[in-house]
């Protein structure tokens, strides 16, 4: 056992870890933050997608150690202040979500697509959760709720 | 060499359980002292969207807001069975087990209505968010909540249990009602294959689906979207390469699904044309979707470079070897 610190969702926290733990159970079973999913297990299918450092991992991937001192985003990090993130609207407004399996790391890539490139063209936005499988909804309306989302963000307006 | 081909593919597809095995689903409903409505029924929600496309149901029937519909539809404890989430079946069979329930409710509000307000049955009246009004006076008006403080709340309960009526085919003959009601699809796409590699390009794609009546047309395109990137998948991708009875391709390194990459944009066109035993004529269409779709990749095939191909997933390498066979 191992202490280690981590800044997730904003929040400073201390938290005792497994040598041979993966961040994908520190956060599902240390900070029972289950919105993060586990489907594959081995990098595949993209539904463990977290942001550590602002970068895009998926945390079935990367030792609990790995994350010390770092910061980790969560799908329940993404809104702000109780509210939701605007690609989280944008996915209930476009009917992005079917099952909902998906989303939480959907959502994550999405995110960190965003933040890098606020301007996506339909096929940038393909390429950029091209790395998160979708059983059910065959992504027409996720890559349309991620450019809707991206248009909200520019013009909050609307 | 790049080919380029088109094919169609026409499906019907027999909804529910079919063969006269019993297919029941089960509704409760009830208005309680505040003049809520709740319905009881136990069919899942697994993202197919029965959640809001059943609770449109009842809030048609009542004149209230789908969104004032407590829709209570997981619970073992408080709802009735309403059979498997299989079969594409909740729509016609649970949607008309909400119906029925919902319409005998109402007839108990109508009649309670009638009573209090001294109104005979020749009076038409109107249902609008929670009030009871008369058509020709609608100063002559009651609330549910007023009805529920006014009887027993155990008469504004109610239940209601709708069955399928199929029977079984007799296989010599061919005769019988096997499944109740049909849907009818269509798929056509076009597509480009590298003679080289096998490599198959879907460039364009046109889904069509009849589904007796639209519910909720934003749900029905996201099952055709999500029907077709499946067939795609069936038909391209897809191997378990079960080898002796264990599956060989047993994640998703060597189960290859479509990507958001490999999705296309499918031009979906949707088709009413009501069913007259579905609750305002619509009909489950979860499966049916994804049907037409590999025949018409298949039939594209076929068109582009001359090949039947008979096995599926159609993997480059099979493509590329059945291509070299006819030379
Ligand atoms: S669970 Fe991490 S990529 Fe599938
Ligand atoms: S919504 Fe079910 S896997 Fe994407």
């Amino acid at each position: 056992m191992k202490t280690i610190n981590m800044k997730i969702n904003g929040t400073e926290r201390q938290i005792e870890i497994d040598e041979n733990e993966r961040l994908l159970d520190v956060i599902r079973e240390g900070f029972h933050l289950t919105g993060t999913k586990e489907g594959c297990g081995e990098g595949e299918c993209g539904v463990c997608s977290v942001l550590l450092d602002g970068k895009l991992v998926n945390a079935c991937m990367i030792m609990a150690f790995q994350a010390a001192d770092r910061e980790v985003i969560t799908i329940e990090g993404v809104g702000k202040d109780g509210g939701l993130d605007p690609i989280q609207q944008a996915f209930i407004d476009t009917g992005a979500v079917q099952c909902g399996f998906c989303t939480p790391g959907m959502i994550l890539s999405a995110k960190a697509l965003l933040l890098k490139n606020p301007t996506p063209s339909k096929q940038e936005i393909r390429r950029g959760i091209s790395g998160n499988l979708c059983r059910c909804t065959g992504y027409e309306k996720i890559v349309e709720a991620v450019a809707l989302a991206s248009d909200r963000m520019r013009n909050p307006e609307q | 060499m790049k080919k380029s081909g088109k094919g169609i593919g026409i499906m019907f597809y027999g909804t529910g359980y079919g063969n006269g095995y019993p297919d029941v689903s089960r509704a409760k409903a009830k208005i309680d002292h505040t003049g809520r409505f709740t319905i009881y029924s136990g069919a899942c929600e697994v993202g197919q969207g029965a959640k809001t496309a059943l609770a449109q149901i009842p809030a048609e029937i009542l004149g209230i807001s789908t969104k004032d519909v407590i829709f209570d539809h997981e619970d073992t404890k408080t709802t009735l069975d309403a059979g498997t989430c299989a079969a594409s079946r909740q729509t016609y069979n649970t949607g008309n087990a909400m119906k029925l329930t919902s319409e005998s409710l109402k007839k108990i509000l109508e009649n309670k209505a009638r009573e209090i307000l001294n109104l005979n049955k020749e009076q038409t009246l109107i249902f609008n968010d929670h009030h009871i009004y008369q058509k020709a006076d609608p100063s002559k008006q009651i609330s549910f909540k007023q009805i529920a403080g006014s009887c027993d709340l155990k008469e504004l309960e109610i239940e209601e249990v709708f069955q399928a009526v199929t029977t079984e085919m007799n296989e010599e003959t061919g005769e019988g009602n096997p499944y109740w009601p049909y849907t009818f699809g269509a798929c056509g796409v076009e597509v480009e294959i590298d003679t080289e590699t096998g490599g198959l390009d879907i460039t364009n794609a046109i889904l069509v689906q009849d589904v007796g009546r639209a519910v909720n047309p934003k749900l029905i395109e996201g099952q055709m979207d999500g029907g077709f990137a499946m067939a795609q998948g069936y038909a391209l991708l897809e191997d378990l390469n079960i080898v002796k009875g264990e599956i060989k391709h047993h994640n998703f390194t060597k189960y290859l699904i479509p990507t958001a990459l490999d999705a296309v944009e499918v031009k979906k066109i949707i088709v009413e044309d009501p069913e007259s035993s579905a609750p305002f004529g619509a009909k489950g269409i979860g499966e049916p979707v994804m049907i037409p779709v590999a025949p018409a990749i298949l039939n594209a095939i076929y068109d582009a470079v001359g090949v039947r191909i008979t096995e599926i997933p159609v993997t480059p390498e099979k493509l590329l070897k059945a291509i070299k066979e006819v030379g």
